[in-house]
């Protein structure tokens, strides 16, 4: 699969289509995010699920790719993108963050292994491009046995893995979504510097309310966390809590307005925004 | 030991549920003294947060009171805080915090009497519902 998409990446470059490929590069064993501007280096480019491509960029707080178009306003960027960096695009076009029209993405699916590791519920873009659709996992192993506590039981669960942060702020920072400038969890009252653990539930909870509807299912925030707090599952239930009472999935449909923004009758209520693209 | 006194934090709209609110003082309806409110200019600037927040300082219960869906002074604040609060009582269930301890409820400057008996009500039933397990976490 990988000289496909470096064939076609040349295609890309070579024939003017895009300016340049943001994908990823294998240098020395060492394996990092990198724009492809001279089609001769392509033959570098590598695949991994283990690096998102659609990351935020601290301490600028920025999108990658939103940082790259508003440094170069003119370029069109291709982007070698899986399901889940697909979902991340779509929802930072809809919050203003990036331009998708100045985007081309190449689509390729995740393997049935790969999908397994990520806990992926739809390891495949829309715009599938390269490789085999496989239906992700919809079950999980972790929000069925959080379904089976009582009330006690989970907040004796969550009291014990949510004392273990260390307040490393690892989920925030990979998150591809958590690109607010001023991020709450950095805030004195629902963060004391300085205190360990962070407060139980306020710290984490923080994250989980302000990505119910914009949380597209990647599982970046359990991978990066140090303690191995089982985050996903409750990302995981809310995305289908949005959905069953909101009608809304994250990172499916560029028009669709996210639920919070939107009056009871879904019109849009717009906040101003006053940076992004 | 004495009986179990549930400490409630309402917080109130400013131009609705606190006029509400006073009307039920004015009319001099009787209501349980467990009631604290905050006044808040809108419902919709009740973060969900601020209700997590007054769970872990020890409240038993809270009241987001704001105007009715349609009244709201700022047109739709309210709008966006019905939406909020579904998605809040959500995340509170999976964290093992009973959802009946936080409730969003419309009040209009006009219903003191619905005001008096609300709190009476969901006073019982935070009675009923015992102490909030968070209370021990308190981080001052």
């Amino acid at each position: 699969m990988i000289n496909k998409v470096r064939d076609l990446a040349k295609k890309w470059l070579k024939g003017k289509e895009v300016d340049a490929v943001f994908g990823l590069k294998e240098q020395g064993g060492y394996i990092a995010p990198y724009l492809f501007t001279d089609a001769n280096e392509l033959d570098n480019l590598t695949l991994s699920t283990d690096y998102r491509l659609c990351y935020t960029c601290r301490p600028s707080k920025e999108n990658i790719l939103s940082l790259m178009q508003r440094g170069e306003p003119n370029i069109k960027i291709g982007i070698i993108a899986r399901g889940c960096e697909e979902r991340a695009l779509i929802e930072l076009a809809k919050r203003g963050q990036i331009d998708l029209n100045r985007v081309k993405i190449m689509g390729i699916a995740c393997t049935e292994q790969e999908a397994r590791e990520c806990k992926c519920e739809k390891p495949y873009p829309s715009s599938l491009v390269f490789g085999e659709r496989v239906e992700g996992t919809a079950k999980d192993d972790n929000v069925n046995a959080l379904l089976n506590k009582s009330l006690s039981e989970r907040l004796a669960f969550w009291r014990y893995e949510l004392s273990k942060c260390i307040k490393c702020y690892g989920c925030r920072n990979v998150c591809p979504m958590c690109f607010c400038k001023d991020c709450k969890m950095e805030q004195e009252i629902y963060a004391k510097t300085g205190w360990l653990p962070p407060e139980v539930p306020m710290f984490l909870f923080i994250r989980f309310y302000h990505l119910s509807d914009r949380c597209i299912g990647c599982g970046e925030c359990e991978k990066a966390c140090p303690v191995d707090i089982p985050l996903l599952t409750i990302f995981k239930l809310l995305r289908k809590d949005v959905k069953d009472l909101f009608d809304y999935e994250a990172g499916m449909d560029v028009e669709q307005e996210a639920p919070l923004l939107t009056t009871l009758d879904e019109t849009p209520m717009r906040e101003e925004v006053t940076s992004g693209v | 030991m004495a009986e179990f006194e549930p400490k409630i934090l309402a917080f109130c709209c400013n131009w609705c549920s606190y006029a509400g609110a006073d009307l039920a003082g004015v009319s001099r309806f009787q209501y349980p003294p467990n009631i604290r409110i905050i006044r808040v200019m809108c419902s919709g600037r009740v973060e969900p947060e601020f209700v997590v927040k007054a769970l872990s300082l020890g409240a038993d219960g809270v009241l987001v009171l704001g105007c009715h869906i349609g009244d709201c002074h700022y047109i739709y604040g309210n709008h966006r805080t019905k939406k909020r609060m579904a998605i809040l009582e959500k995340i509170l269930g999976y964290l093992g915090i009973d959802p009946a301890r936080v409730r969003l409820e419309w009040i209009s400057a006009a219903e003191g009497r619905r005001f008096a008996d609300l709190v009476t009500e969901f006073t019982e039933e935070m009675r009923k519902l015992g102490p909030n397990p968070l209370k021990k976490e308190v981080i001052a």
